[in-house]
């Protein structure tokens, strides 16, 4: 007897193993795109956030930082022969007259930064600086904050504030 | 005259697509893991935090130590009195010396995202260690990590 058509039981099965894996899929894609428009963090400037303190890192190392001035949205950075300007705005951070701005929505820089001086044993001092990325106002996470360290041995000619309080 | 599917293609047909969709399935997975990695993992501020933190134990006897696998590190292993205090300017959680290359440990001692960073690390370079470094910033733990050792250095 020649086998005409498909029995419901076939097509019931095949119907549930595509559902599954459609399934699968779905939440896969709801996934990506939680992912792609999160805004809990300022997602969207990674890559200028790594290119920001890769370059003022490598400054601290190559032209060895000495010292540094404080004003309220503005950080001068001495080293050896030469001194640079970090600027923070709201929108952007601008260091050494080159502007990165902010790309993610509701994101903006807060001029009010952490900055610490601590000295290691005799010898060594360590500076920490963090200037936040707020999102609608709030710092939700520091994953996104422009964080910047440097640690070195102390000389006659370094000239670094013991320690810088916001005044807002 | 034959009319309608035989079972065997109609189970072809959905072999065919069900390999097809989870293809696509196991490669999108990858990606929003990677969305994680790129966060938590090798951030360019612990790398540097990472440098800072090698080249000071270096100096403290960090070239002193050997393992076979993982070893903890803590203040109590370098003998200088500011160790408590760097380590808690820089945010570290823990520092460990990982021997470089595959080896085996027993993967319930740490956690799962420690684990998933070692698991990613490069072992084609000609080094003998690693210095990993846990930070903890807010509830978040991170992760960086700089090779020791080697015909580079």
């Amino acid at each position: 007897m020649n086998k005409k058509g498909i029995t419901i039981i076939e097509v019931l099965v095949s119907i549930s193993l595509v559902s599954i894996i459609v399934l699968l899929l779905l939440n896969v894609i709801l996934s990506l795109n939680k992912i792609n428009n999160d805004d809990s963090y300022a997602s969207q400037d990674e890559i200028d956030r790594s290119e920001i303190i890769k370059l003022i890192e490598d400054d601290f190392l190559a032209l060895k930082l000495n010292g540094l001035t404080i004003e309220e949205n503005k950080i001068t950075f001495n080293y050896l022969d030469s001194t640079k300007k970090l600027i923070i705005f709201k929108d952007k951070i601008v260091y050494d007259n080159k502007e990165y701005p902010l790309e993610s929505p509701k994101a903006t820089y807060d001029s009010c930064f952490s900055y610490h001086y601590t000295q290691i044993d005799d010898n060594y001092y360590l500076i920490t600086i963090d200037i936040p990325v707020l999102i609608d106002n709030v710092n939700t996470t520091k994953i996104d904050d422009l964080s910047l360290s440097y640690l070195a041995l102390k000389n006659e000619f370094n000239n670094y504030p013991s320690n810088y309080t916001c005044s807002k | 005259m034959k009319k309608g599917f035989a079972l065997m293609e109609t189970i072809i047909v959905i072999t065919f697509i069900s390999v097809s969709l989870l293809l696509l399935y196991s490669t999108f997975i990858g990606m929003i893991n990677s969305s994680k990695q790129n966060r938590l993992f090798d951030n360019v501020s612990n790398i540097y935090k990472t440098y800072y933190l090698k080249e000071y134990l270096n100096l403290q006897g960090l070239t002193n130590y050997t393992t076979n696998s993982i070893k903890e590190l803590t203040c109590n292993d370098f003998n200088f009195a500011s160790c408590s205090t760097l380590t808690k300017k820089l945010n570290v959680s823990h520092m460990y010396l990982v021997k470089y290359g595959k080896f085996n440990y027993d993967e319930k001692l740490y956690s799962n995202n420690f684990n998933d960073y070692l698991h990613l690390l490069s072992t084609s370079d000609d080094y003998q260690y690693r210095l990993i470094i846990e930070f903890l910033e807010g509830e978040e733990y991170s992760y960086a990590s700089l090779a020791l050792g080697g015909s580079h250095e």
